[in-house]
């Protein structure tokens, strides 16, 4: 899809979402649904396989989402899937989060973990970025097994990289 | 009584010799061994005239016998001579043969003595060669297995490493040190400023 398309949907849904009163809420779903959309090859398949219908891609997502995701939400991710769209989702979704991220004049931090942070972690990690950065952030954390441990933050173009799943990767290399 | 007394006594009776007759009707004669003279003249002039005629009429046949004779003879000796000339002829190029047959056999025996020398030679050379070349190829070939089995064992050991560090490593992250690693990164993240 090309890059005015993308940036036309994000907009879309970034306006509803707003107009619906959820963007924080929203937007911190629709990520983490789209790191879940790229690391699981079987739900992205299932959502951008054209020869599933319509109506069985959207009943994927309701039986993903529903009752653990605002409805707000839901239905965005609907609205691309059923638009044929499913392949662009998370380009996407990453549009929205930094405009959603730009109106707050805030600076996207991807964070991975090997395990989920607490609320207090994330407030401490966001303050050591902004500290570390000079730009407030907007941080979004993402669990990732592949992490093993320790973090890994991206923010911008800039990755801080604090993961063992690095530090193994060097030692296989010395190796 | 032969030709010669016969005509010995008619030339008695022609001469009117006489002759006496013994009692058995032998004619005889006054001496035992000597004819009388005109036995002896009639015969001489009878033998000359015999032998005269004989001359005349038999010498030119006999003589062209005799030449013939010597002719016939001359060839024979001739062709003898000839079949002598071809015998020695065929014997000089049988021995001529004989010697190209030596010489041909020296020579055949000598080119064969060559070419065994410079098949040997070429054989050795050739073998040389192979031995050679079959010690590089085998030096090459332990050095490339020696290298693989090298590879093969450095890549062994590192996936056998790797294994080993994600084991140990997973296996030592417990719940405390996950947030201990997550503290590090914020307090290192913070003061990195």
């Amino acid at each position: 899809m090309s890059d005015a398309r993308i940036e036309g949907y994000a907009r879309g849904l970034f306006e509803i979402a707003r107009a619906e009163g959820t963007l924080d809420e929203v937007e911190d779903e629709l990520f983490r649904f789209a790191r879940s959309f790229e690391s699981s090859d079987s739900l992205r398949s299932a959502l951008t396989d054209d020869m599933i219908p319509a109506a069985k891609r959207l009943a994927i997502v309701e039986d993903l989402l529903g009752g653990k995701a605002t409805a707000t939400t839901t239905q965005l991710i609907s609205m691309v899937v059923g638009a044929g769209r499913g392949r662009d989702l998370p380009a996407i979704i990453d549009t929205l989060v930094a405009r959603a991220s730009s109106a707050k004049n805030l600076e996207v931090a991807e964070v991975r973990t090997a395990v989920p942070l607490s609320a207090d972690q994330q407030a401490r990690l966001a303050a050591a970025l902004a500290n570390a950065t000079g730009r407030q952030v907007n941080l979004k954390v993402v669990v990732d097994p592949a992490v093993i441990g320790g973090v890994v933050a991206t923010v911008g173009d800039t990755v801080i990289d604090g993961s063992v799943r690095t530090r193994i990767d060097q030692l296989k290399s010395r190796l | 009584m032969n030709v010669l007394g016969i005509a010995t006594v008619a030339g008695r009776l022609i001469a009117g010799e006489e002759f006496g007759v013994d009692s058995d009707g032998h004619i005889t004669s006054h001496s035992w061994l000597l004819p009388d003279k005109a036995e002896l003249i009639w015969g001489t002039l009878s033998s000359l005239l015999i032998f005269g005629l004989l001359w005349k009429f038999g010498g030119p046949a006999i003589k062209k016998g005799m030449a013939a004779r010597t002719e016939r003879i001359q060839k024979e000796l001739d062709a003898a001579a000839a079949d002598k000339a071809a015998a020695a002829t065929e014997a000089a190029e049988i021995r001529q043969a004989k010697g190209d047959i030596e010489a041909a056999r020296a020579r055949i025996l000598g080119e064969a003595e060559e070419q065994a020398a410079l098949v040997l030679s070429e054989g050795r050379a050739r073998l040389e060669q192979e031995i050679a070349d079959v010690r590089t190829r085998t030096s090459a070939e332990i050095a490339s297995m020696g290298s693989r089995a090298g590879d093969e064992l450095r890549a062994e050991i590192a996936r056998l490493s790797h294994a080993a560090v994600d084991h140990v490593v997973k296996g030592s992250l417990d719940d405390a040190t996950q947030q201990e690693l997550i503290e590090s990164f914020i307090s290192r993240v913070g003061a990195s400023a």
